[in-house]
């Protein structure tokens, strides 16, 4: 009996809260790992800027963002990638209307152990790290020799394959039909990746500019034979980092009502300045305190 | 002769040594269960325990979630837990009462007994995926507490059911008897002599269930859990956020977080956990107490 009781007051207790709550709008945005920390950051500063509209956030990767796109599951889904013309096409079918909109951009780092002697890498050399043909095994056959690294042999680090920075670092480096070689070690979410290059003398990894921390090294790149640039937010606004891609949020149509003020909110210098202090670059020039 | 009857052989001598042997490698295998608990709890506490307070349980993460506290996950671990627990006790005992007391031992009880077996076996990412697709898409209940909880409760019935069924066979089928021959139907036993008697031991079952509900990730993750949402659950359909994503977030996703501050989500998990088991063993013992067999 007393259980019965007990339920019947939670229930009781959890309608109450329900219908008392003030009516406020959910925003669902859910999508890139890369994304996911300023998504976070804007939501959190969001409440402060307009209290009425709840954005909750999820990671997961740029596919699963698109796939709960597609499934009209998400409001706003995160990509640090363009939607795959497949992809809109299934979108189409499920009624979906997916709209781009760029939100920033992020520079792609090549991060090395601290250790690593290399001071600049071209896109080739990076090619033969990571392509399924590429001849690059050990880090002297790059003429390198890698202080605590036994055998010299280059642990490639890449990402899981739903993940967009998987998707734009093979487009970037490897071309169209490029593939990844087998054997690479496939790391779930951005910080991994930095966390096992700071730890593994042989290791080569890429990753979020942003997710750069003391203990890591970031490699120069030059393509074209160019002199190499290094990865900052600055080069990547202009263009001149070689592996700087744009950051999306795909709403389903036209952006309306409270998701139209939340995009807003996020282009706006405000927002802009929330993405330029989490380490990636604003889509126009900003000036924050 | 006598005294030489009992005197002990060369063979008595080597057994009892064997003997002597054998018990301490049990000993020493028993006391190395321990072991693992000791060390986790030490290092969480050791790592962790300087981040605790009052504040850390009770404010919301600041600062892209490297500052500040849990509350928002604590609250949603909790709405996660009330809700699952909601559904899957009265079906599960309900469920076990049945195949307890009234089921023939037919081709139907032997059915579902192996459906509740399988159940138990499915791994909790399967049942995540599964959740997904029936409560989340095809119910339309979208990702909230109510998709999450629904997927932690059908995944958490069978230890319900099977410790319920175990503790209902555990009343001595002559106490059923007894009553039967006072007059008093099936429903009338059940509710007056068994379930009485059987509440220690479905209370066991609801507490293991508490504590592995609060402890998955993967179940969540699809159906109701969000990396970060700033405002606390009003309602079962509402998104929360939840301790064991958090500790999973915190400790691979954020940049920036200082060391202490995973390990003292964890150690605030395993507390939580920890708290409920020994608040149900006290209670239990307390109802053992007044057991009359």
């Amino acid at each position: 009996m007393k259980s019965k009781l007990l339920i019947a007051a939670i229930i009781a207790t959890s309608t109450l809260i329900t219908l008392n709550a003030e009516a406020r709008t959910l925003i669902q945005n859910k999508g890139s790992d890369t994304l996911v920390n300023v998504a976070q950051a804007w939501a959190e500063k969001y409440r402060d800027a307009n209290p009425e509209v709840a954005v909750a956030v999820s990671g997961g990767g740029s596919g699963t963002g698109i796939a709960a796109m597609i499934n009209g599951t998400v409001d706003i889904a995160n990509a640090s990638r363009k939607m795959k013309k497949k992809e809109l096409k299934s979108a189409k079918k499920q009624g979906q209307n997916p709209v781009e909109h760029v939100v920033g951009y992020d520079a792609l780092a090549v991060y090395l152990h601290s250790d690593n002697p290399a001071k600049s890498l071209t896109i080739a050399q990076l090619a033969d790290i990571y392509g399924r043909k590429g001849k690059a095994k050990k880090w002297t056959d790059l003429g390198l020799n890698v202080p605590g690294c036994k055998g010299q042999k280059i642990i490639v680090v890449s990402r899981q394959n739903n993940s967009g920075t998987y998707v734009y670092f093979k487009k970037a480096v490897l071309g169209k039909k490029g593939k990844y070689r087998m054997g690479t070690l496939d790391m779930h979410g951005s910080k991994d990746v930095v966390d096992l290059v700071e730890n593994t003398p042989c290791a080569i990894g890429y990753s979020g500019l942003a997710y750069a921390t003391d203990h890591v090294k970031l490699a120069c790149i030059s393509s074209n034979g160019a002199a190499c640039v290094s990865p900052s937010v600055a080069t990547a606004s202009d263009g001149s980092y070689p592996v700087a891609r744009p950051l999306f949020m795909y709403t389903n149509g036209e952006p309306k009502g409270a998701i139209k003020g939340y995009l807003d909110w996020i282009n706006s210098d405000i927002g802009q300045c929330i993405i330029l202090n989490k380490g990636y670059a604003p889509i126009k020039k900003v000036s924050c305190k | 002769m006598n005294n030489q009857m009992f005197a002990a052989t060369q063979l008595n001598q080597k057994n009892q040594r064997t003997e002597k042997l054998v018990q301490l490698l049990f000993i020493l295998m028993a006391s190395l269960l321990i072991l693992p608990v000791l060390v986790i709890l030490a290092t969480l506490v050791v790592k962790g325990g300087s981040i605790l307070s009052i504040d850390f349980l009770f404010t919301d993460p600041t600062n892209g979630m490297t500052e500040g506290g849990i509350f928002p996950a604590l609250l949603g671990t909790i709405w996660l837990v009330a809700v699952a627990l909601i559904i899957s006790v009265p079906l599960g005992i309900a469920a076990a009462i049945y195949l307890s007391e009234y089921a023939p031992d037919n081709w139907f009880t032997r059915l579902i007994n192996l459906a509740i077996i399988n159940l138990a076996g499915v791994p909790s990412i399967v049942h995540a995926l599964f959740g997904l697709g029936a409560f989340v898409v095809f119910f339309g209940f979208g990702t909230s507490i109510l998709s999450a909880s629904l997927t932690l409760a059908i995944m958490t019935l069978p230890v319900v059911i099977v410790s319920t069924r175990e503790a209902l066979q555990a009343v001595p089928h002559s106490f059923r008897e007894a009553c039967w021959n006072m007059g008093a139907t099936r429903w009338q036993t059940i509710r007056r002599v068994v379930l009485p008697n059987a509440v220690s031991g479905i209370l066991t079952g609801i507490i293991l269930e508490v504590s592995r509900t609060a402890g998955e990730t993967a179940p969540i993750m699809f159906t109701g859990a969000v990396f970060f949402s700033p405002f606390l659950p009003q309602g079962i359909m509402d998104q929360t956020m939840a301790m064991s994503l958090h500790l999973f977030v915190v400790s691979t996703q954020v940049p920036g977080v200082p060391e202490n501050l995973p390990y003292g989500v964890a150690l605030v998990l395993i507390g939580m956990v920890l708290l409920m088991n020994s608040v149900s063993i006290a209670f239990r013992m307390h109802l053992r107490g007044k057991k009359k067999w």
